[in-house]
């Protein structure tokens, strides 16, 4: 039974990780056509960068992305305290708007917004982009954030306002270092939601500002491009490095 | 606080804008439809950068153009024969300037003039060209393909590619049954639609981003295919044939246009006149394989693609060819009603 | 009333901040889709009045409940396969020793951090005729001749249970870590079998964990436009596709946003159900 099980499960991981492999492995393929073995070669990466336009779609995209994590965090950080702390009318609501957003189907929101937009007639673009993807990041920070929130010890606070700290001070130097963990995973939540968005950019985003989702969605829809795989495997290395990264401050915060 | 919160993120938009190069050219343009070279050398000697965007349908062009009418998102882009009437009447287009295009002049008379834009007033011509069959001859057997009605043949069940375009497809359908490719009579429409329905089953996919990717790719060994892509497929793929279907193959013709509010109809303008030039005609010609109506293009391409009748068709491969017209947007409802039906494999 | 005063510009500069980012970018955005919902398709300006119904009635006209109704069931296949491949993947994983769990929850969200797009065309070099799984099994001498597997309704589900199991996973987990080893020892010492315990224990204990699950499988799996553009070859449509396809090719926005209220309905349905059998869980444990 316990032997079943265990092969069980390297069974769907094996089942998960083909594709990941696959794309790793042919991403250094010297073959044109894409389903054959024609020897080792880094041409792919480097046609990659020798292309102006994918260029500054990564770039455009990591803008965006950081901002977008960023902002969301700020926002959602101050809900999550708020929810937290304050007793206020309509706190049911905004719960409940959270999980709505967090729950409703990416493409509702993407022409809700694409709607609010076009009235306000708003250019689409960096902005348009920025507002949607903080929006779809927002609910995600909130939650982790209260998360550990929930956790925490409810005397500290009051101790520190007892000591005669204002409302501002209590939450930088008490609050603040509590969530710091929570707000990193937050963070970088938000980042790689930005970082993977195609449906709700298909439709707010404009030619002046082209992201990478965007790129790769049209590269992948014209035919296999060896392009693709090379940059998978950027991609895939990058959040990669960021997952170690956090892991790693996470557990130097812990000690 | 919201609207100052506002404000600041407007304003960090407009900065982000205005300390862009302020000499872009947006173009929006079919996918894989202009050479990077041609993009490359128009930046080397006007120093005007070309943001290429691309879409695979006339439809998902038009709408997305008037989505971003007002904030002026795109400088030129390239609607099909019909699509530009249809454009024009709507008033969503800019005159084009004609003493800022040079060799207007040398364009093929009988691409100028059109119905379309009787006075060249709004458009000029970039490319023209053909949907017919593609046919894979190393993976079929038997009678060789010849006309719209093979592909209901059975020995191509789940072999057939089609074009990801509605018009053309019922264009298809209707020529099959004997009926214009414009057809606007509801009847007719749905005879064409339970035609094609039977023909569902042996579709494959519907592919307008590249049609030649399907045969490469070895999941269609028949289909539509537009000829330039036809013809960029055989240099891959030696057994691709370019066939005209005895029911009249799908005539069009492409045109650059510049939409009503772009930002830079100047550089519009030269990048028409850019493309005019008998070189780079040619070079667009023999890259992707479409008919170039640049006249003196036509006499310097080699004689493989001026003789290829894939991209310059003989007066009788064009018999019973029809252009496309625009139908109204009674009829397109009707059309993109049964397309839907069609697409979900019903 | 003087610390109230105190912590008052703090406390209302983050509930301005907050509600307005929600009422401006969320609620608004709805409303703008319900009213556009019940305006009429205006050729030339998107939307137009009079106000109707019309969207609607042709959501239920027939031939698009066909459309709607096909999609529905690739997002349910989905969503099933997802289940029956998750639920006992969550079992096996909550068994596992605990250091080592955290490695393997850690391994399943890996994924989860590639590019989904990225992903979904790594399955299209699987899948292709002359692609990876068909050559494998060639030389295997399993078939004779290439399968089609690409552009088929199966390599649509394929695609979207690859890209969504995670999302299966991680809440039935989560219910198999609560799950308490000393109430299945309880039920087997009351003479209850493996399959009794299983279907009166373990099904009813699990329950919120699968509606999680389901509900964050089944509307994504609606959604995903891109899976059957890549997979499907432009058929197998999804609700998705013909919500964007409404928006972005036909313009027929009353369409499109009626199409989406259904949509958010069909969520609000599922967040009720969950939240049902969560309360009725309650009550019994009470």
């Amino acid at each position: 039974m316990r032997w079943l099980s265990r092969s069980y499960l390297a069974l769907v991981y094996l089942l998960l990780y083909v594709p990941i492999v696959v794309l790793v492995i042919f991403s250094f393929n010297d073959s044109r056509t894409g389903y054959n073995w024609g020897g080792l070669s880094v041409r792919w990466y480097e046609s990659l960068f020798s292309n102006h336009a994918m260029v500054q779609a990564m770039w455009n995209s990591l803008w965006l992305a950081l901002t977008a994590a960023t902002v969301s965090t700020c926002i959602g950080a101050l809900t999550a305290l708020a929810l937290h702390r304050y007793r206020f009318r309509g706190k049911k609501v905004l719960n409940g708007m959270l999980f709505v957003v967090m729950m409703s189907p990416e493409i509702v929101l993407a022409i809700s917004l694409l709607g609010l937009f076009l009235l306000l007639g708003l250019k689409l673009g960096y902005v348009s982009l920025l507002l949607a993807h903080v929006t779809f990041c927002l609910p995600f920070v909130v939650i982790t954030v209260m998360a550990r929130l929930s956790g925490f010890d409810e005397r500290l606070p009051e101790a520190a306002r007892d000591l005669g700290a204002s409302d501002f001070t209590m939450t930088r130097t008490v609050l603040i270092p509590v969530i710091m963990p929570a707000l990193l995973a937050g963070w970088l939540l938000g980042f790689t939601l930005s970082m993977d968005d195609v449906v709700v950019s298909t439709f707010v985003s404009g030619p002046s500002y082209e992201i990478l989702p965007l790129r790769i969605y049209s590269m992948v829809r014209v035919g296999l491009k060896p392009e693709v795989n090379a940059l998978g495997t950027l991609l895939l290395v990058f959040s990669l490095a960021m997952l170690m990264l956090s892991q790693w401050i996470l557990s130097r915060s812990k000690q | 606080m919201k609207k100052l919160a506002l404000a600041g993120l407007l304003a960090l938009g407009l900065t982000g804008c205005s300390s862009d190069d302020p000499q872009v050219l947006n173009l929006y343009n079919w996918s894989e439809y202009m050479p990077q070279e041609v993009l490359t050398r128009f930046q080397d000697e006007t120093g005007i950068k070309v943001i290429y965007t691309t879409y695979d349908s006339n439809e998902a062009m038009y709408a997305r153009l008037k989505l971003l009418d007002e904030s002026a998102a795109y400088d030129l882009a390239v609607p099909s024969t019909y699509y530009v009437s249809k454009m024009r009447n709507e008033g969503l287009l800019m005159p084009i300037d004609r003493s800022k295009i040079s060799g207007f002049d040398q364009l093929d008379p009988e691409l100028t003039g059109l119905d379309i834009d009787p006075e060249n007033q709004y458009s000029v011509p970039y490319l023209w060209g053909t949907t017919g069959i593609g046919v894979d001859t190393a993976d079929i057997e038997g009678e060789p393909v010849a006309a719209w009605e093979d592909l209901w043949d059975e020995r191509f069940e789940g072999r057939v590619n089609l074009t990801n375009d509605m018009r053309e497809v019922f264009h298809m359908g209707l020529r099959v049954l004997g009926y214009s490719g414009n057809s606007t009579d509801p009847q007719q429409i749905e005879e064409a639609y339970e035609k094609l329905k039977e023909l569902m089953p042996s579709v494959r996919t519907f592919n307008s981003d590249a049609p030649r990717m399907p045969f490469l790719e070895g999941e269609a060994d028949v289909g539509m295919i537009w000829n330039g892509e036809a013809v960029m497929g055989k240099e891959s793929m030696e057994a691709l044939e370019y066939v005209y279907p005895k029911e009249g193959v799908i005539a069009w013709l492409d045109s650059f246009v510049i939409p009503k509010n772009a930002k830079n109809p100047e550089a519009a303008h030269q990048f028409i006149s850019f493309v005019l030039q008998p070189e780079i005609a040619a070079l667009i010609s023999e890259d992707i394989g479409y008919a170039t109506p640049v006249l003196p293009a036509r006499d310097m391409l080699g004689d493989d693609v001026a003789g290829d009748r894939s991209s310059y068709p003989s007066p009788e491969d064009m018999v019973n060819a029809e252009f496309q017209t625009d139908i109204g947007d009674a009829a397109l409802q009707v059309y993109a009603k049964y397309w839907e039906k069609l697409k979900s494999g019903l | 009333m003087m610390q109230s005063i105190r912590q008052q510009p703090f406390r209302a500069a983050v509930l301005v901040l907050v509600w307005g980012w929600l009422v401006f970018l969320v609620l608004t955005p709805n409303m703008l889709v319900v009213g556009a919902s019940v305006m009429t398709r205006d050729p030339a300006n998107f939307i137009s009045l009079p106000l109707n119904l019309d969207a609607y009635r042709q959501l239920f006209n027939p031939l698009y409940l066909e459309v709607f109704l096909h999609s529905l069931y690739m997002a349910a296949m989905t969503t099933l396969v997802c289940l029956l491949i998750g639920y006992p993947f969550a079992w096996a994983l909550s068994r596992v020793e605990k250091r080592r769990q955290i490695l393997l929850i850690f391994l399943l969200i890996v994924p989860f951090w590639t590019n989904s797009l990225v992903r979904t065309y790594a399955l299209k070099l699987i899948l292709a005729t002359n692609g990876l799984l068909n050559s494998a099994l060639m030389s295997l001498g399993v078939i004779d001749e290439s399968a089609q597997l690409l552009y088929t309704e199966g390599a649509v589900i394929v695609g979207l249970v690859y890209l969504l199991l995670p999302f299966m996973i991680l809440p039935l987990y989560s219910v198999f870590e609560d799950l308490r080893q000393d109430v299945l020892l309880a039920s087997h010492d009351l003479g209850a079998g493996r399959f009794a315990t299983f279907k009166n224990v373990i099904v009813p204990l699990t329950l919120p964990g699968v509606l999680a699950g389901v509900m964050l499988v089944l509307l994504p799996a609606m959604g995903l436009f891109f899976v059957p553009d890549i997979l499907g070859g432009s058929r197998n449509l999804l609700v998705g596709n013909v919500i964007k396809n409404q928006f972005l090719d036909a313009r027929n926005w009353p369409f499109g946003a009626a199409a989406s209220i259904v949509l958010t309905l069909t969520m609000a349905l599922l967040m009720f159900a969950h939240r049902l059998s969560k309360r009725r869980l309650g009550e019994e444990g009470a």
